[in-house]
């Protein structure tokens, strides 16, 4: 399998080929979007209106032949991963091809199929860590306000439940819960943080609504403003920070607190704070074969159709050359969680700060975190 | 607003033959199918053609009734750089 030691030795190599071409290397992050179908209609998001001519299985499954082992992360996302019909088939796929290290699934939690297709999912990907984080904007009615489906938060409540009793079966199961924080509920963050803690699951993440290219949000007032999500974050970070936490455990979350103090930085300075390995360690591949350096800027890199569904045409082409200039000339800048913690694991001196929070002793806390025993293996967003 | 780059950049991104079709075609199915939208909007840029100056600031149209981008007209066409934006009932009267 795909091992977290095999990512590390990689990334003085990426961090070559980012800086000098060479040596060429594909992605260890790795994003798919089979579908932009959604059953949500959230505020803060406008892809579940696309469609597109989506690749099929036989495509994909040429598509990920090409990317051979080098992805150790793969996500899937969408729209609702789960509303596409091909899913397990796809990470099954994803399996054969890659064995990753991790897939990690997004989900709004309301179909009543997907504790079924997760279960299929975890045992025919058995050496891969399973992530399925189920989407929490609010508690109760606010939930369902702001993902525009009435009923939703009884819908996350139940799958939450099977998830997390699926999970005492499946050892390679973790089951998350992740928020956007946006102008609609960045004042909730203690609330949503509560239920979160109450609610069994391994971990609690979140992301801050951005603007992106993908999700034609590009303009909407959605990001809340610096000071309302500094004052939410910080109050996160430190519950974070007064939890105890065990081996891996340790490592992820020590990562998660500098992802959200790097957030904080990139909206203060309106730079990408770190080098951006988007293009280079991470990348994106719509429903319709066309590779994204990432989601936010979407810009098109090459359609896999056009390319013989061969990755390495595309990521090794000219095209691309132009577009890496570009992120590497810090011409964008975001708080993309998925490109964030490749970029964190590439920035050195990040890695000697959380190599050395790692290895002081550990505080003990009255109550160990539930993510001692189900550990996330890996970063997870 | 945070991410400005973003709405100049998106501008830059060449379009696709079917970008008018495609865009209005979703937000078309958006409204239909219970979302936020409630209609559409073209942003134009201070470098954009004199046909996207001449159209109306801060108007919002039904997604049959949008005009076609590139515009008839247009100087640049492919380089078009007025791009369609989802007006969503959060967003207020922009009057």
């Amino acid at each position: 399998m795909n091992s977290m030691l095999g990512v590390l030795a990689r990334v003085p190599l990426l961090q070559l080929y980012r800086q000098f071409g060479h040596p060429r290397m594909l992605p260890l992050n790795l994003t798919l979007s089979p579908s932009p179908r959604c059953n949500s209609r959230c505020l803060t998001c406008n892809i579940w209106m696309k469609r597109e001519n989506e690749l099929t299985l036989d495509e994909w499954d040429k598509v990920l032949k090409s990317l051979g082992r080098a992805p150790y992360w793969f996500t899937v996302s969408g729209g609702e991963p789960f509303l596409y019909q091909g899913l397990v088939q796809l990470c099954q796929l994803a399996y054969k091809h890659g064995r990753p290290g991790i897939i990690n699934i997004p989900t709004n939690g309301i179909l009543p199929s997907i504790p079924e297709k997760v279960q299929r999912i975890a045992e025919s990907c058995s050496l891969s860590r399973l992530i399925i984080n189920l989407s929490l904007d609010g508690i109760g009615e606010k939930h369902d306000i702001i993902r525009g489906v009435a009923g939703n938060f009884g819908k996350f409540e139940q799958t939450c439940k099977a998830l997390l009793d699926l999970r005492e079966r499946l050892p390679n199961l973790s089951v998350g819960i992740h928020t956007v924080i946006s102008v609609f509920n960045v004042a909730d963050i203690d609330e949503i943080m509560d239920y979160a803690d109450r609610s069994g699951a391994d971990q609690f993440i979140t992301e801050i609504a951005e603007p992106r290219v993908e999700l034609d949000t590009v303009g909407l007032p959605i990001t809340p403003s610096r000071e309302d999500y500094r004052s939410a974050i910080d109050r996160l970070i430190a519950h974070v920070e007064q939890r105890s936490y065990r081996r891996i455990s340790r490592i992820t979350e020590a990562f998660r607190v500098h992802y959200y103090k790097l957030v904080k930085r990139i909206l203060d300075e309106e730079d990408q704070a770190i080098p951006c390995y988007a293009g280079w360690a991470s990348a994106h591949i719509y429903a319709d074969g066309t590779i994204w350096p990432c989601c936010v800027r979407a810009d098109a890199l090459g359609n896999l159709r056009e390319h013989g569904y061969d990755f390495r045409r595309i990521w090794f082409g000219d095209k691309i050359k132009a577009v890496r200039r570009s992120i590497a000339a810090r011409e964008c800048h975001c708080p993309l969680a998925n490109a964030s913690y490749t970029n964190l694991l590439h920035h050195i001196p990040t890695l000697v700060k959380i190599g050395t929070k790692v290895l002081l002793p550990a505080r003990r806390a009255p109550e160990e975190s539930k993510t001692d025993t189900h550990e996330v293996i890996g970063t997870s967003v | 607003m945070p991410f400005e780059w973003l709405t100049t950049f998106q501008g830059s991104l060449e379009k696709p033959a079917d970008y008018a079709a495609k865009t209005l075609a979703s937000y078309r199915l958006g409204m239909r199918a219970g979302g936020s939208i409630v209609g559409v909007v073209v942003q134009t840029s201070d470098d954009c053609c004199a046909a996207a100056r001449a159209l109306p600031r801060g108007a919002i149209y039904l997604p049959d009734e949008a005009p076609r981008l590139p515009l008839a007209g247009c100087s640049v066409c492919d380089q078009c750089r007025c791009v369609y934006r989802p007006r969503m009932t959060y967003q207020g009267d922009p009057k």
